[in-house]
């Protein structure tokens, strides 16, 4: 059985600090969402997470985008880098990155939420015969995604695996589940082709997304509800998980 | 109530030289015991790619040694891949014949069309595609078995007139069915008069509703052959022994340990989004299709056939009141069970289970003409 084989001590140095872990939920309107899958190659399937998550077999790089109109911190877009893994046997995807054009944002999804969100430029423009997102760092481009010709799918077609991030918590540090619920209206499947991607930007160098999968763009409602449970980073999930 | 054995050759980590050979081994002298027991079925998937949960990439090999070293037991494959991009019709339709031969009119016959995308991606197959090429398939292979010659034009193939060879011992053909993972899949199975191969956990009650609905709508079925297969099987786990706490606990570790590398693979939704698969398919209890029933002290899941035997005969006694007309067990997963407890455990419930159900044994093979 395969588990993470990151050092803890490197992803504790850059992991959030959350002072409380009792956020009230927060609905996001009419947000638009890309989401688009790269497989990664086997060599960075275990490096890429702590040892109290599983890989998945191809590991898959998961590139996530929300453009909030509005929200209790302004309007603000974000991007995130994750890595498709299990938490014992539940589906996750582990926050690698996350990079959010406003500093409010970034500090509210950090505190409250738990994600590794830094400061940078997120443009997620969407147009009938593309979507195109583009993400710059603190240091440089991160992503430059353009995805192409929509087809429809229907809102229940299009998976959104739950979210886990590594955060230093009141208790520790420890992996916050964030389990997001999408509303949508309209879910669009697109070709996606990853012009950009620079691993080092979303804290992962190893990070070398070679094969391009699918990406769905849609609109709807996002909401963040309250958190539920932890997990311990070091062990696995049978042993490690707290309720909040 | 008829039993069988089912094999993914699942091979714990590490990957050193000769574990899978030991692996293979070990399946063989089961399918062997097996078929001394009177165990009715063996049956090996099909799997690409699934490091640790399956090693079953060439079941028509595997299935041909079994059949070779056996003499009563049928051999199921559980079932072939029915997506061009990895079997071409015509090879399968070769391969089963030719396999139906050797065994003495012994195949079973499933099909399937994955669920994950570790398999799909690898072989670059749209999984838009995968419920039409299937519906193809299981309409054109009864003919390729029966006609001579055959001719075919189709969506996801097509070819001018060939006889298709070897032609299968058992007439019109095998048995055919269908594995059931997702919801609604036994429907399909019913409306084209397949078996229903049940490959997914479930709780009493949903099976029950499955089989109610399946038995119904079979009845007014359109055939794809002139045959229909109205069996329902469930998938299970057996570890049976005299004392119940060590059932309990080496089951057990068994039926987790199958739980986890199930669950880590990538299932075909959460890469790519499609109509063409609604649920993730995962197998794992404590997964999508959690038993959610109230289990028992020891913490064995509701319907599991891992305790004494009295127990794991309550146990069957319940699937066969819903309906259920055959199981198919796990005997071991990534030889988490020593070969001698596995086929200690084989044996037990040959002596002290199967004979408690063997009065409701029925003919081989599928069901009647229709």
């Amino acid at each position: 059985m395969l588990s993470g084989t990151a050092t803890l001590d490197e992803l504790a140095a850059r992991a959030p600090v959350m002072a409380s872990l009792d956020a009230p939920p927060v609905a996001l309107s009419d947000v638009e969402v890309l989401q688009s899958t790269f497989e990664l190659p086997y060599s960075s399937r275990e490096p890429a997470l702590p040892p109290g998550l599983h890989p998945t077999t191809p590991a898959l790089l998961v590139v996530l985008a929300w453009r909030a109109p509005s929200s209790p911190w302004g309007p603000f877009t974000m991007a995130q880098a994750r890595v498709s893994c299990r938490s014992g046997v539940r589906p996750r995807g582990f926050v690698a990155g996350c990079i959010v054009d406003t500093a409010v944002a970034a500090s509210g999804l950090a505190g409250s939420w738990g994600l590794p969100a830094v400061v940078g430029r997120v443009s997620l423009d969407r147009r009938y015969d593309r979507a195109e997102l583009l993400v710059e760092g603190p240091d440089g481009p991160a992503a430059h995604l353009v995805a192409l010709d929509p087809d429809p799918l229907g809102p229940d077609d299009v998976q959104f695996t739950v979210t886990t991030t590594l955060a230093t918590t009141p208790r520790g540090l420890r992996l916050v589940q964030l389990e997001p619920e999408y509303e949508l209206r309209r879910v669009e499947r697109v070709h996606p082709r990853l012009l950009v991607f620079d691993g080092a930007q979303w804290r992962q160098p190893a990070l070398r997304p070679y094969h391009p999968v699918s990406a769905t763009v849609a609109v709807g409602q996002v909401t963040i509800p309250k958190l539920r449970f932890l997990s311990r980073p070091d062990v696995n999930a049978f042993e490690g998980t707290e309720k909040i | 109530m008829r039993f069988g054995i089912f094999f993914e050759l699942s091979t714990p980590r590490p990957f050193v030289p000769g574990i899978e050979r030991q692996v293979y081994d070990n399946a063989l002298e089961q399918a062997r015991l097996a078929d001394e027991l009177g165990f009715d079925w063996v049956w090996c998937v099909e799997h690409h790619f699934l490091e640790e949960y399956s090693h079953c990439s060439a079941p028509e090999v595997v299935l041909a040694a079994m059949a070779a070293q056996t003499t009563n037991i049928r051999v199921g494959h559980g079932a072939v891949v029915c997506v061009p991009e990895m079997n071409h019709p015509i090879r399968v339709a070769e391969r089963a014949a030719a396999l139906d031969l050797i065994s003495g009119g012994r195949l079973e016959f499933g099909t399937a069309r994955s669920s994950t995308w570790t398999e799909l991606g690898g072989f670059m197959v749209d999984p838009d595609d995968t419920k039409k090429t299937w519906d193809e398939f299981v309409r054109v292979l009864p003919r390729m078995w029966a006609d001579e010659p055959f001719s075919y034009e189709g969506r996801c193939f097509s070819m001018p007139e060939r006889n298709v060879l070897p032609k299968p011992v058992q007439k019109p053909h095998p048995p055919m069915w269908v594995t059931v993972t997702s919801p609604g899949t036994e429907l399909d199975a019913a409306e084209r008069g397949l078996g229903c191969l049940g490959v997914a956990a479930t709780t009493y009650a949903e099976q029950e509703r499955r089989t109610q609905e399946y038995h119904r709508r079979v009845q007014s079925c359109d055939p794809v052959s002139t045959v229909i297969n109205d069996q329902v099987t469930t998938l299970n786990f057996l570890y049976c022994h005299e004392d119940p706490d060590r059932a309990a606990a080496t089951g057990m570790r068994m039926v987790q340990l199958f739980g986890l590398t199930n669950s880590h693979l990538l299932w075909t939704r959460e890469a790519y989004p499609t109509r063409a698969y609604q649920s993730l398919g995962n197998l794992a209890p404590g997964g999508s299709s959690d038993r959610s029933g109230p289990g028992d002290p020891r913490g064995i899941p509701e319907g599991i056939g891992v305790g004494d035997p009295d127990r794991i005969v309550s146990v069957i006694q319940r699937w066969e009141s819903i309906g259920v007309t055959g199981i198919n067990f796990f005997v071991n997963a990534c030889e988490t069970i020593s070969q001698e407890d596995v086929l200690a455990s084989m044996r037990l419930f040959a002596a002290e289970v199967m004979p408690k159900f063997r009065e409701a044994a029925s003919v081989p093979g599928g069901g009647g003409a229709c």
